[in-house]
């Protein structure tokens, strides 16, 4: 047991890798909530156009198309436009200062004036052909069945809605998400400079320290399990303080089953370990160029898993499968994501499942390496 | 010339850390850039909102013309019937909107029984009143036209509809902007461009600062025959001419991936004004950081925290104008702010009227005095220090 208190304060004392392995993701974690603040579910939100209206003649004396104006610009939680009558000076003078999207302008036919495209100047032109398509409908019956005018324009005056909103489940589609998730990833994979410095601390060509515990009468199996279940005690605690800040101070929403979000932590952080482990046997280099290769691999995978690019994950899902279920990034974001989205829980375990495959192979590769290691002089 | 050529033998020592920055922007930029869909020039474009249509009314005519009229007037994503694929889909945006048709829709519709399109969206967003207005707007002419139109079999019915649904507001583009609008792939390129140039200035001059900095070098270097003021002026030479390096190998790249749009748009002179300021406050920041940090892990991690943390907050990363006010607010207290805000006036230039650039020019002289004020910062820090 001491052995294992040892490995930990020693490790502990690393305060370069501590913070880029816990301060470093609570700096992003924080930047996230600062620039997605408004992307969280509200960015998208509705608000009425505002369009501005030439008040020609030809306006004044279209009544039906007033009314048409006048029935969406009604303040109400359904209001679509922001309606601005004025002259055509006024207009487009609002037009070139942005206030509005768009001007009406009513002559022989209904025209719109914009000065970009986009949704908004979509949504008006929509408005304007929902008219022009109405006034179609009912010259075209009024040709055929003249006699049914007083009951069609009754019916003219109802709107009616014939969509109705469902859902899958209960959560958001909130984009936004994937970020915090892709970055839980991403630390725990940092746990992997924790298994780099156990195996460094292992192999006695490459550090003093582990000459002299290679002398020691422990067996290395031992050794190995302990350093590693200390490496695996850092690397989920600072994994744990994230997800706290994350669900407490940031309100960054998990779902409601905390102890399967802690599951994928806690395997989350095996496969950071495992893979800092297995980068540690294998790349014989210097120690700055195994971290160079720890950092670039878990960023490579966390930016497959959408870390820079929210819908990187799903495109990599789509575009090449295969990488989606052997990245562990990937698998530890869609666990998460799994959890968020999903009532079944099929998915989350394939996740976990494969997760727990590969490190468990990265393990067993790492120790097969060190198992043999015999130094004739160093 | 001593100082000045050691400070590129220093340089080439850091080369590598500093070329991985640039190589990963670039690639970066330039898959953006391949990935842009082209625009096309002029002319107003209707939004098209990317939908998934699932038909499980099969081949009612009346549901295959509402399934056909969606995609004619949006983008329709092909996706099978599978509840968890559809949920992907919406999460990452794919589809904005996801309509099903029930089963015997269009048989109850037409018997004036009460009945629905189901809809999967975005709750309460924009694109989905858009499309919300277009089913509405179908269903209610099949209404209308099936009540008053006489008896007609569906296949006249969805015929008409479309007959109906078929005329165009006329839409005039009302603009004499150089530029259209924020489309352009070199818009955003600029707006990464503060990144690209912070990470690398800061990373080279901050290396530099370190290594004269260091304590037995610095008291030798003062021993050395050669004035102090002529070898600030060397390392404030050598400075200048890497940071310039990093400016005009950025400048150059984004010719070569945007080239033509890029001249024709007249605006490249503001780009490298806005660019060549916010370079110069990078250099100032690479000042701060090399003379107050001691190892090479401070150093990255000072680094790695400004250049982000100023890309977030800054609107970088996020475009300012989807962001909250109160961080915006804080944003101000940072120069990469205001390099963004200018970037970001410079691509809504309708035209070149000295009232429409003076805001600009504003916000580069923002960028110039923080800048100086780093700048100064650091003299006095390093003054102080010395002193002791």
């Amino acid at each position: 047991m001491h052995m294992f208190g040892y490995r930990l304060k020693c490790l502990a004392r690393d305060r370069e890798v501590v913070f880029w392995t816990l301060i470093f993701p609570l700096i992003l974690a924080t930047m996230f909530h600062f620039a997605f603040d408004q992307l969280m579910g509200r960015q998208e939100a509705f608000s009425p156009i505002g369009v501005a209206v030439v008040a020609s003649d030809a306006y004044q004396q279209n009544i039906t198309f007033r009314q048409a104006l006048g029935a969406i610009s009604e303040p109400s939680g359904s209001q679509l436009i922001e309606l601005a009558v004025t002259d055509e000076r006024e207009a487009f003078r609002l037009l070139e200062d942005g206030a509005v999207a768009g001007v009406i302008t009513v002559g022989d036919h209904v025209g719109l004036t914009v000065s970009q495209s986009g949704i908004e100047q979509s949504i008006l032109k929509a408005v304007l052909d929902e008219y022009t398509h109405k006034y179609a409908t009912v010259t075209g019956i009024l040709r055929a069945n003249p006699a049914v005018a007083g009951e069609l324009i009754r019916e003219l005056g109802q709107t009616r809605s014939y969509t109705q909103q469902a859902s899958f489940s209960s959560a958001q589609p909130d984009t936004a998400l994937n970020f915090f998730y892709a970055l839980i990833a991403m630390t725990c994979l940092y746990g992997g400079f924790w298994g780099l410095r156990n195996t460094t601390d292992m192999q006695a060509d490459l550090s003093a320290q582990a000459a002299r515990r290679s002398v020691a009468p422990t067996h290395k199996l031992v050794v190995v399990l302990y350093d590693s279940a200390a490496a695996l005690t850092i690397s989920l605690a600072e994994v744990a303080v994230l997800l706290a800040y994350l669900m407490l101070v940031l309100r960054v929403s998990f779902g409601n089953e905390v102890w399967y979000v802690l599951l994928t932590s806690l395997v989350g952080c095996i496969a950071g370990v495992s893979l800092g482990a297995f980068i540690g046997t294998y790349v014989r280099k210097s120690e700055s160029a195994k971290t160079g290769i720890l950092i670039g691999t878990s960023l490579t995978m966390s930016f497959l898993a959408g870390l820079m690019i929210g819908t990187m994950k799903d495109m990599v899902a789509r575009k090449a499968p295969v990488l989606s279920y052997i990245n562990p990034a990937a698998l530890i974001t869609d666990a998460f994501y799994s959890l968020y989205i999903f009532e079944s829980h099929r998915r989350f375990f394939l996740n976990i499942g494969l997760l727990l495959l590969i490190s468990s192979s990265m393990c067993i590769l790492s120790f097969l390496r060190l198992r043999r290691d015999r130094y004739a002089g160093l | 010339m001593q100082v000045f050529r050691a400070y590129f033998k220093v340089m080439r020592a850091s080369a590598g850390v500093i070329a991985i920055y640039v190589v990963i922007f670039l690639g970066l930029s330039m898959a953006f850039s391949f990935a842009e869909a082209p625009s096309e020039a002029g002319g107003f474009a209707q939004t098209r909102t990317p939908i998934a249509v699932i038909n499980r009314d099969g081949n009612a005519p009346l549901a295959q013309g509402l399934a056909g009229y969606l995609a004619d007037t949006g983008r329709v994503v092909p996706y099978p019937d599978d509840p968890e694929k559809l949920q992907d889909a919406l999460f990452f945006r794919n589809v904005e909107y996801i309509a099903i048709i029930p089963a015997g829709f269009s048989a109850d519709f037409l018997s004036g029984r009460d009945c629905a399109v189901q809809k999967v969206t975005v709750p309460g967003s924009i694109s989905s009143r858009y499309v919300d207005m277009r089913i509405d707007k179908y269903l209610s002419t099949a209404r209308l036209r099936f009540m008053y139109g006489g008896g007609q079999s569906q296949e006249q019915l969805a015929a008409a509809i479309r007959a109906d649904l078929a005329p165009e507001t006329p839409v005039t583009v009302v603009s004499s902007s150089a530029s259209n609008g924020s489309e352009n792939g070199f818009v955003f390129y600029y707006r990464y461009f503060a990144y690209a140039v912070l990470a690398t200035v800061m990373m080279g001059v901050s290396s530099i600062m370190m290594a004269f900095n260091k304590p037995d070098l610095l008291r030798r270097n003062l021993c050395a025959p050669i004035p102090a003021r002529s070898r600030s002026l060397q390392l404030a030479a050598g400075h200048t001419v890497f940071a310039l390096g990093c400016w005009s190998l950025l400048v150059l790249f984004s010719f070569v991936l945007y080239g033509r749009s890029l001249l024709s748009s007249g605006l490249v002179w503001l780009y490298c004004l806005n660019t060549l300021a916010f370079t110069v406050v990078s250099a100032s920041i690479g000042f701060l950081v090399g003379s107050s940090v001691k190892s090479i892990g401070a150093q990255a991690g000072a680094v790695n925290v400004i250049a982000n943390g100023m890309s977030f907050i800054g609107g970088v990363w996020v475009p300012q104008s989807i962001m909250s006010k109160q961080v915006l607010d804080v944003g101000r207290f940072l120069p990469a702010y205001w390099y963004v805000k200018a970037n970001d006036a410079i691509s809504r230039l309708s035209r070149l009227s000295a009232s429409a650039l003076r805001p600009i020019y504003g916000d580069v002289l923002i960028q110039l005095a923080f800048a100086a004020a780093i700048f100064a910062t650091t003299l006095l820090l390093t003054k102080e220090r010395q002193a002791e």
